[in-house]
Order: C-alpha cells, then structure tokens, then sequence
C-alpha cells in the first residue's frame, strides 16, 4: 500500500513539474514512477506491490487474447454449418473458497465464449458449466482449472498477502 | 488521421461482431447456445463499438464514460446470463441433440429448485 | 462517414434476425418459449445501446452516450427479473 502511495505522489510530481496537471501527465507520471521504484526496490526493501501489479496486467493481457481467440472460433462457427460443436454440461470441482472469488471466476467462464457457467452447488463445492467445444470432457475441465481458476486464485492469494503484511 | 483510422476500424469490428450475435441468436439449435452468443459475441461487439467511440471522441471525460459503460456491460452480461441458463434448466428446455453429457441431469430438487450438495466428482454422464 | 452507416447496416440486420427470433419460435412450452423471447429482447437492448453509440460518433454529440449508460443499467435488470420470475412461477 505505501508503495502505491508513493507511486501516486511521484505520478503527481511529474505532472506539476510539467506545470499541467492533466489525465496524460498523471498517467505518463505513473509509469514513470512505476519504472522508478522498481529501479528502487533493492534499496527500499522487497515490497509485494510489483508481483501484484503486473500479474494484474499479464492477466488482463491473457484475458484479451482468450476472449479475441474463442470469439473468432464462435464467429467462424456460427457464420458456416455448426459441424465444430461438440456441447457439454460439465462439472467442474471448485478449489475457489470465498464468494468473491467463486462470482469472479464464474463471470470470467461466461465471458470466454464457448462456456457458460450455469449454477454454483449449494456448499461451493462445484460450478456447473455448459461448453460448446469439449470433444474430451476431463480435458474441458482441466483447461478451465488451469486456465481461468488458477489465475483468480492466484489474483486473490496475492491480494491477501499483500493486506496482512 | 491514425486515430481516426484506429477508430474507425474498431467500430467496424463491434458492428461486425453484434450481426454474429444476432445471426448466432436465431440460427443455434438449442437456448443455451443462444444464450452463448448473446452474452459473449454481443458484449464482445459493443466493447468494441464503445473503444471506437472512445478513441473518437478523444477527450478524456467522454473516453472514460465509453468505457465505463463497458465495464458495467462486462460486469452484468454474465449475470443475465447465468440468470436465464438457470431459470432454462429449470423449466426442462430441452438440450439439443448433438449435447455429448449432461452433469447436471437430476441434480435439482424439483421442490425448492436447490442443487443438492454434491462432495465427490459426479460421474454420472448420462447421455442425452 | 461511410464506415459508419456498414456499421449501422450490420446492426439493422442485427435487429431484424433478433426481430425474427422474437416472433418465431420453435418451442412448444410456453415457460421456455418466454425465455427464448427474453434472450431476443435482452439481444435487442445491448443492439439499442450499440446504436446510441453509433449515433453519438455519426452526430458528435457525447450526450448520446449518457442514454446509453442508462440503457445499459435498465435492461440488465428487466432480464434478471424475467429470468427470476420465470424460474418460480408458471
């Protein structure tokens, strides 16, 4: 947290030096005081704060590639004769505990086209969710595991950390 | 001029996207795959529609309500939809015939249209 | 200018097979029949929203915009409470 402080103190700066203080300054001013701590860190003691940074960013750039990919595969499949769909409803077990995490991750499988989560268990033990390609159930499962469950998992987890210390 | 390019660009990918959505809408063989292509390729399309915008317009104020009205669609297009595929499942609509297994087969209590608790991995793969 | 109306094309088409969708279905339960109907209409809202967008680049007008952020907050709730209340009742 007293890193993302001083970021924002730095990112200030910049733009009053600039002697404007605009949304482009601020923001330039941020990614400048952003590269400026990490240069830092080694002085100012190991913070948590650039893991969590970019492993938002690297989620947020593996989310868009996966929405741009399945769209396509969706689009191509409805504009010629559905040949490709192979339709499922699959179970699959929940390593999500909170219901924070449980709402992030099924909004995330409905947002990647090809599945669509239907309904959470009552003890929040599985998340049924209906795919359009899954010639190998299991190895639908196991793309949703590792894919999506392990990035929330691993946002949140970080999250945590990063309040208790 | 690239900005007017990108822009236009992008408007044209939305527009493009929401007539797959609409097209996938009427021609799916069953609800849930209806409800596929309306909650992704349609906020898919307006995503970029609303980019286009965003990048038209330039101005800071403007770009941020465009994309603050994405981030509310992307929030609450998922929601909708797990709304519908549930209330669907409930009211039996019936999966199309080329569906390789149903999990959720007898899953509902017809009562209270609860999911009864289910700890160990169901297997019953009951073909459709 | 022109980008912009094969951009309005591609959405009036959009409305019609929604349109189409909407009045011609194949179920024969009238519960399910209502649900297709409100996956058409709730396709239709996110298609106004587009258009408002479209309108608000086509004129430069950004008031346009706040109309579809309204849109955008209404129409999620009119589906949830037809999905809600077509999971209870009859």
């Amino acid at each position: 947290m007293r890193y993302f402080l001083l970021n924002i103190i730095l990112a200030l700066t910049w733009a009053m030096l600039n002697g404007e203080i605009n949304s482009g300054n601020i923001i330039a001013g941020f990614i400048i005081g952003y590269i400026i701590l990490y240069v830092a860190q080694r002085a100012l003691g190991a913070p948590p704060y650039f893991g969590k940074i970019s492993r938002l960013i690297q989620f947020v750039a593996f989310f868009s590639v996966e929405l741009v990919k399945s769209n396509i595969k969706v689009a191509s499949d409805v504009l010629t004769k559905h040949n490709y769909m192979k339709p499922r409803i699959i179970a699959v077990p929940l390593d999500a505990k909170t219901d924070a995490e449980i709402t992030l991750l099924a909004n995330l499988i409905s947002l990647t086209p090809g599945s669509l989560s239907l309904d959470v268990s009552n003890d929040k033990k599985v998340i049924y969710v209906h795919v359009m390609y899954a010639e190998d159930a299991d190895a639908a499962k196991r793309e949703i595991k590792n894919g999506l469950e392990r990035w929330v998992l691993k946002l949140f987890s970080s999250d945590k950390k990063d309040r208790l210390s | 001029m690239f900005w007017d390019i990108l822009s236009k660009i992008l408007i044209l990918i939305g527009g493009f996207f929401m007539f797959v959505a609409a097209l996938g809408v009427l021609r799916m063989p069953d609800l849930y795959m209806r409800l596929h292509a309306n909650t992704k390729s349609a906020t898919f399309g307006i995503g970029f529609l609303l980019l286009g915008a965003a990048v038209h317009f330039g101005e800071f104020a403007i770009s941020i309500r465009a994309l603050s009205i994405l981030l509310f669609l992307f929030a609450t297009a998922p929601v909708a939809a797990h709304m519908i595929g549930r209330a669907a499942y409930i009211a039996k609509s019936p999966l199309w015939g080329g569906t390789l297994s149903d999990d959720l087969a007898g899953k509902y209590d017809k009562k209270t249209h609860e999911l009864t608790a289910e700890i160990e991995e169901p297997k019953a793969a009951k073909k459709n | 200018m022109t980008v912009n109306m094969i951009a309005f094309g591609f959405l009036t088409l959009a409305l019609l097979f929604a349109f189409l969708r909407l009045t011609r279905n194949p179920n024969r339960d009238h519960r399910i029949m209502a649900l297709d109907r409100v996956i058409a209409i709730d396709l239709m809202a996110t298609l106004s929203i587009g258009f408002m967008t479209l309108f608000a680049v086509e004129t430069g007008k950004a008031v346009f915009l706040d109309a579809a952020m309204v849109l955008a907050l209404i129409a999620f709730l009119g589906t949830v409470a037809f999905a809600r209340y077509l999971e209870k009742g009859k």
